[in-house]
């Protein structure tokens, strides 16, 4: 018997077995290169060789670098590579190169430079905001969905109130509701009351999730298993629960990341967001808003890099959620 | 006491006393009487079967007795006692001390009673941490030697290894470790053997009653499966639509049954020496609708010996012998039941 099937199947004559292949790889791959790399610029702005500008014009000292830029850049010239058409050509006698790479702004600074330390303030909005979100909305929805009765009535009403209003005009309501606490100490508006506006949008949809899915673990018999064997409420919530509602939060937060960025840009629009000169994407965009005829790039570059980091995010949560899907199929 | 050194457990007498349980639940439909005035004792080291059809409340009473439902939209009454101690009356906080360490529990499918997302190992020490207060350290140790008992091969390998990597077999033997962590003195065993394959079922049933005898640990074993209770317990309880309707000593039972129920069930077992393509005996119908259980004897509308007093009376649980209790008007060996054996055609006394 063995002796026959050896010599049917002589290993070396057939073709190599095709390799499986998941769909959307490189997307993935490239996602996660720009996402690095914006991370990378986020956190190290400071120190990357990018044109810095003297304090005074930022609101924030942890944005800006002490070396005052003696030679200060025209302002609102075009990027260095887009001298196509008569208006956007540069000043004679002005090179390229100074004009920076992205072009200048209205105040004459340099718009990559500042595109690179809006990244800082932008993710550190984005991802702070979804942070505390997970905590408290991840908190609420295991409650909720836990204890059930007259717990999850009350937290659950709570929600929908939130949910019920449009989620632009909250957040405008919440930031002027926290600005006007603290403008008569600080001049600028800080990135906290931003924060929290954008949390509080975060927290009913994250709670209803994680309540969703809490109701459906806890359903599963190793949670009465669990419980039979003696375990408090907590544990079996910690332990037994919260492992496996994980998935489902990581790619929501993921997701959710993108589009809170995206909301600070809405506010920032709006002229709700950090106080200018302090860069964010968002608030960017709305400083070139006026000029957008004459001097297109100083909106339109932030924006491509805003429009490349949310596709990213959202490629790399579509890849994460498939991958947990898999995943689930298995048990 | 010590949990792992095979406890020096001589105790006897009684360590479950259950009297008139019942549990019913507040539905929608109506009040489901799942569990309807239900007594019985469970001695020390006693292995106790409960039988039945599906639906006929043998998990929700293995789960009161326990204190395992939830408390909304459900009634209980009767009482539960455990080594002379009100379970029914216990807060929460109590039961939970109980739960693991004195009485614990083994569930129907292996699939879904382990968390899929937590390490066999972590998992196995979640009881010894509850209740012994273990640290990681100190319960591997304990762990490896429950892993050895329960027969899994390679326990060191397994700590590491997720419930899906392993079979069913496997994780219903990680699950009786589990149950067994902290050295019950009552196991009880769900439908232990249903998701299994025949083949394993038997050695996990071998195993249980191993594991029962060496630790002197009471079992309640619940199955719809007659052939899983004869071999491994000591006395079975029938149940029908929420009551018991017989109880007996295994041997007794199986010799001599008095309600027709557990005739029935008894002749639902295919037998080895019947000729080939012989029809497979079925109880007729289906068990009752708990929200308005018929009148008189629950099982008089499928009973082939029922007479208008069973539909008007119900019967008591009477005895036949010592130990030996069934409630039925017209039991096995009676002269009605005689009469419709010979209608029927089968011979008196047909077993």
């Amino acid at each position: 018997m063995t002796d026959t099937t050896s010599v049917s199947l002589p290993h070396d004559d057939r073709p190599a077995p095709k390799k499986f292949r998941q769909r959307g790889r490189f997307t993935k791959w490239i996602s996660v290169a720009w996402l690095i790399f914006i991370v990378f610029t986020a956190i190290g702005a400071s120190w990357l060789p990018y044109v810095k500008h003297s304090c005074d014009q930022f609101a924030n000292e942890d944005f800006c670098s002490t070396h005052l830029d003696t030679n200060p850049l025209l302002s609102e010239r075009p990027p260095t590579w887009a001298f196509f058409s008569e208006t956007t050509r540069p000043v004679v006698g002005d090179a390229p190169e100074r004009a920076g790479f992205f072009g200048t702004d209205t105040n004459g600074f340099d718009i990559f430079s500042r595109t690179m330390f809006g990244a800082r303030n932008s993710l550190l909005i984005g991802s702070m905001s979804i942070i505390f979100g997970i905590l408290i909305g991840g908190t609420l929805g295991l409650i909720a969905g836990y204890v059930g009765k007259r717990v999850d009535k009350v937290i659950d009403t709570i929600m929908n109130i939130f949910l019920a209003f449009p989620a632009l005009l909250l957040a405008i309501f919440i930031v002027g509701f926290f600005d006007s606490s603290t403008t008569s100490e600080a001049k600028s508006r800080s990135i906290v009351p931003i924060i929290i506006a954008l949390v509080i949008l975060s927290v009913p949809p994250i709670a209803r999730l994680v309540r969703a899915n809490t109701i459906v673990f806890a359903q599963r018999e190793f949670v009465l298993a669990a419980r039979s064997l003696g375990a408090k409420n907590a544990r079996v919530i910690v332990r037994e629960i919260l492992p496996n509602v994980f998935p489902a939060m990581v790619t929501f937060a993921i997701t959710g990341m993108a589009i809170l960025i995206v909301a600070e840009g809405a506010l920032a629009y709006l002229g709700l967001s950090v106080s200018a000169p302090t860069p964010t994407w968002g608030a960017m965009i709305f400083g070139g808003q006026a000029k957008l005829e004459t001097a297109w790039w100083i909106s339109i570059m932030p924006s491509i890099v805003l429009f490349l980091t949310v596709l990213a995010i959202n490629l790399l949560g579509d890849a994460l959620s498939e991958k947990f899907r898999i995943k689930e199929a298995i048990e | 006491m010590s949990t792992l050194q095979t406890a020096v457990r001589r105790e006897t007498g009684t360590l479950l006393q259950i009297e008139d349980l019942a549990t019913h639940f507040v539905t929608a439909g109506g009040v489901v009487r799942a569990v309807d005035g239900v007594s019985f004792s469970l001695e020390h080291g006693q292995r106790l079967g409960i039988v039945g059809e599906s639906g006929c409340g043998k998990t929700i009473l293995s789960r009161s007795i326990m204190g395992l439902l939830p408390r909304r939209n459900v009634i209980r009454k009767g009482s539960v006692l455990f080594e002379g101690t009100e379970l029914t009356t216990m807060s929460l906080k109590d039961r939970q001390k109980i739960w693991g360490a004195e009485m614990a529990m083994i569930f129907q499918d292996p699939m879904t009673s382990l968390n899929p997302v937590m390490k066999i190992g972590k998992q196995l020490a979640e009881p010894l941490r509850i209740h012994l207060g273990s640290t990681r350290e100190n319960a591997q140790e304990i762990v490896l030697k429950l892993l050895q008992d329960v027969g899994i091969p390679e326990p060191e390998k397994r700590l590491e290894q997720y419930a899906h990597e392993l079979s069913g077999g496997m994780r219903q033997r990680i699950m009786i470790a589990m149950a067994l962590a902290c050295g019950p003195s009552v196991l009880f065993a769900d439908e232990p053997t249903t998701a299994l394959d025949v083949t394993v079922q038997a050695q996990i049933l071998d195993l249980i009653e191993d594991q029962c005898r060496e630790r002197e640990m009471a079992l309640v074993l619940v199955t719809h499966d007659l052939g899983v209770v004869a071999g491994h317990t000591d006395q079975i309880i029938v149940m029908y639509a929420g009551k018991i309707v017989e109880i007996a000593p295994t041997a007794t039972l199986f010799s001599k049954m008095k309600m027709p129920y557990t005739e029935a069930l008894f002749q639902s077992i295919p037998k080895l020496d019947d000729p080939s393509h012989t029809r497979l005996t079925t109880i007729g119908g289906r068990p009752p609708n708990l929200v308005a259980p018929p009148d008189g004897c629950r099982f008089s509308p499928r009973c082939p010996y029922a007479t208008d007093t069973c539909t008007k009376v119900e019967p008591e649980l009477q005895p036949a012998e010592p130990g030996h209790l069934f409630a039925c008007h017209h039991p096995v060996g009676s002269d009605r039941w005689n009469e419709v054996q010979v209608s029927l055609g089968r011979r008196s006394g047909g077993h």
